[in-house]
């Protein structure tokens, strides 16, 4: 059955057009600025090219007029990069992504922040090499900040942990496990594959697909040293204690990285991009509210290996009475399963309890409940560094207890 | 009620291990860590250990605690010269005054001031060490290095078009980021940078550490010594005077003698 075609034979049928609205004054200086749809997208990419430095697309309708001729060289460039050519989604399109805006606003951003930043985070340098469009630079700050902050936390409260549990607890609170599990709470999705045709709130990176080997740059890596110790690690290796190097983004440009790798690239650089755009005390919010508000458990990090003799060196370094285990109670001896209470006592004072099902067992399990009574102290109201940043703080400012170190044996 | 009887006598150090059972008089060192126990020990003068008498005013920096040192040495000497190691505090105020500005004296409380400039090599650790220290320092050193870099003046440049027809998102707050790569970031933190910049402030006379060959401290790691104690001293001033204080010294006494300004 033939369709009618209203154009041609029902235009009597139409509703009678509406009339011309009046012409505005500058109507002349808008038809000049807004163009066709069509040409719409070629235009800004001309525009934001000629634009002096520091203006962005915004500042097209205070310009001056555009002429014919980069318009033309604009639809053209167009036509040679379309999207799907593109690494990474154009800044442009941020604006337009559903996906940025509900994340800016789900993390409780200020609006000031711009989604064009937001979206250049979401690009691991394994699908965008250019470090002008990808997250490498935003991220290597942001884990120096994520690293300062999280180091004197735990140094402030904590002021005897031991080295070996600051790198643990560092992992814990800022690895690269636990960022990916933040932004997987945040809910950040992974692209398929990366391209400029893909919503740019998605976290773009070339995904290694089950099976494949990782690159070169993740799986081979060569030590510090043979003999790395830690007050080395200290110098040369990172926050963790690593005994090798962290790749460059140069090294894993274009090749295939696991999800973690990239989500963590994410958050360090969306922390650098919120210390740049929006300045430190947020920041600091930021990193409360995210990352300090997760529970750690200190005392489930510690392994002892011979805890009595590390009390035993505690107390002579510190001038302590030499330690004696005492029995403070029984039950069971003869049976198949007893229990033990041992104290650790120097002189009058109690240092730790355990219970064991055998006496040298829970000797053993006082003398690191001991040892971590003392390796955990925690005083009770401590300022921070940063507090004092900018000028602010001076005037709560308490210092901080510093510690002499843990006990060598 | 704990029994009278102890359950196995923990291993105790070299003194009490060899002389009859007798009471030890307590040290009380003047450190920032609070006393641990609250008992009064029961005092035998016959028994007393003669040493232990001086040592009781003595500060931690100043002396090994007594009850970690053996009576007896049981390993050979190492052959080479001994290394002499600084235990004068005017020296080490004057390394401060020349490092942290006129009253830099001042800046740190006295143990600190000592365990700032204390390897771990130095003494078994027994004195305690900057490892924390240098950790916390390093971390700043790291921050301010990142924003010094991003706020160079060579790191701002236009913003031009690649091979894809397009130009990157521009804000003033992004300015300074290409200055940032890690090459460049790699090459600021490295230990043979930091190493001359503490031997001018004359960390090398005052740092106490053990080289390895007495006669030969580049090869037993002095500049890794040297720069751990940079860090520590950082650390150390962030954690008794603020971030503030410690980002400036870092900006003015660590990072603008090796080129890096900052504009802002």
């Amino acid at each position: 059955m033939k369709r009618l075609r209203i154009a041609r034979c029902g235009t009597q049928l139409l509703a009678p057009s509406a009339p011309r609205r009046p012409s505005c004054p500058c109507t002349a200086a808008f038809q000049r600025n807004s163009t066709p749809h069509n040409h719409r997208r070629s235009l800004t990419v001309q525009a934001t090219a000629q634009l002096p430095d520091g203006e962005t697309r915004h500042d097209i309708a205070a310009s001056e007029e555009l002429s014919e001729e980069p318009l033309k060289r604009a639809h053209s460039q167009a036509r040679r990069h379309p999207p799907e050519a593109l690494p990474s989604p154009h800044p442009r399109s941020a604006k337009q992504s559903a996906k940025l805006a509900a994340l800016r606003s789900r993390l409780s951003l200020p609006s000031r922040f711009p989604l064009e930043t937001l979206a250049r985070t979401l690009v691991h340098p394994s699908a965008d090499p250019d470090p002008a469009f990808n997250n490498a630079s935003l991220s290597s700050l942001g884990s120096s900040l994520l690293s300062y902050y999280t180091t004197e936390h735990l140094f402030c409260n904590y002021p005897r942990l031991p080295i070996d549990i600051v790198f643990a607890a560092q992992y814990a609170y800022i690895g690269p496990k636990a960022l990916a599990t933040i932004a997987s709470e945040w809910g950040i999705e992974a692209a398929a594959h990366p391209g400029g045709e893909v919503d740019p709130g998605l976290l773009q990176f070339l995904r290694l697909r089950s099976g494949e080997q990782l690159p070169p740059a993740l799986r081979r890596r060569t030590p510090y040293k043979w003999n790395l110790t830690k007050t080395h690690r200290i110098l040369v290796s990172d926050e963790f204690g690593s005994t090798s190097a962290e790749p460059n983004p140069e090294d894993l440009a274009k090749k295939p990285v696991p999800l973690e790798e990239a989500a963590q690239s994410f958050v360090r650089a969306l922390v650098g991009s919120l210390h740049l755009h929006l300045g430190s005390p947020l920041v600091k919010r930021f990193f409360r509210d995210h990352f300090l508000s997760r529970q750690l458990d200190l005392a489930s990090l510690f392994d002892f290996r011979h805890p009595t003799r590390d009390l035993s060196r505690l107390c002579a370094r510190e001038g302590f009475e030499a330690p004696v285990a005492r029995l403070i109670s029984e039950s069971g001896r003869l049976s198949r399963h007893p229990v033990f209470v041992v104290g650790v006592y120097s002189g009058k004072d109690k240092l730790g309890e355990g219970a064991g099902s055998s006496l040298d067992e829970a000797r053993v399990r006082a003398a690191a409940a001991a040892l971590k009574a003392w390796y955990l102290y925690k005083p009770l109201d401590v300022t921070v560094p940063s507090s004092t940043e900018g000028g602010v703080g001076a005037e709560a400012w308490k210092p901080n207890m510093i510690d002499c170190g843990e006990v060598i044996v | 009620m704990a029994s009278r009887r102890p359950l196995r006598t923990l291993i105790s150090t070299g003194p009490s291990a060899l002389r009859a059972p007798q009471r030890v008089r307590r040290v009380i060192p003047e450190t920032s860590a609070c006393a641990f126990s609250t008992s009064a020990p029961t005092r035998d003068p016959a028994t007393e250990i003669q040493y232990e008498a001086q040592s009781q005013a003595r500060p931690r920096w100043q002396q090994t605690p007594a009850r970690m040192i053996a009576p007896v040495r049981t390993r050979p000497l190492p052959k080479g010269p001994q290394f002499k190691v600084n235990d004068s505090p005017v020296k080490l105020d004057e390394m401060y005054n020349r490092m942290l500005g006129p009253d830099g004296y001042k800046v740190l409380s006295d143990e600190v001031k000592w365990l700032a400039v204390t390897h771990k090599s130095f003494d078994h650790g027994r004195r305690g060490f900057n490892d924390r220290l240098a950790f916390l320092g390093r971390r700043i050193v790291s921050l301010q290095a990142s924003l010094a870099l991003i706020n160079s003046p060579q790191a701002k440049t236009t913003p031009e078009v690649d091979e894809y027809g397009r130009t990157p998102y521009t804000h003033p707050a992004l300015a300074g980021l290409p200055g940032l790569t890690s090459e460049a970031k790699d090459s600021v933190m490295q230990i043979w940078r930091l190493a001359p910049i503490a031997q001018r402030y004359g960390l090398d006379k005052v740092t106490r550490w053990k080289p390895r060959k007495a006669d030969d401290l580049e090869a037993s790691g002095q500049n890794a010594v040297l720069a751990t104690s940079l860090y520590a001293i950082v650390g150390a001033v962030a954690l008794e005077r603020g971030g503030e204080v410690a980002n400036k010294i870092v900006q003015e006494k660590i990072l603008a003698p090796m080129g890096l300004t900052f504009s802002g």
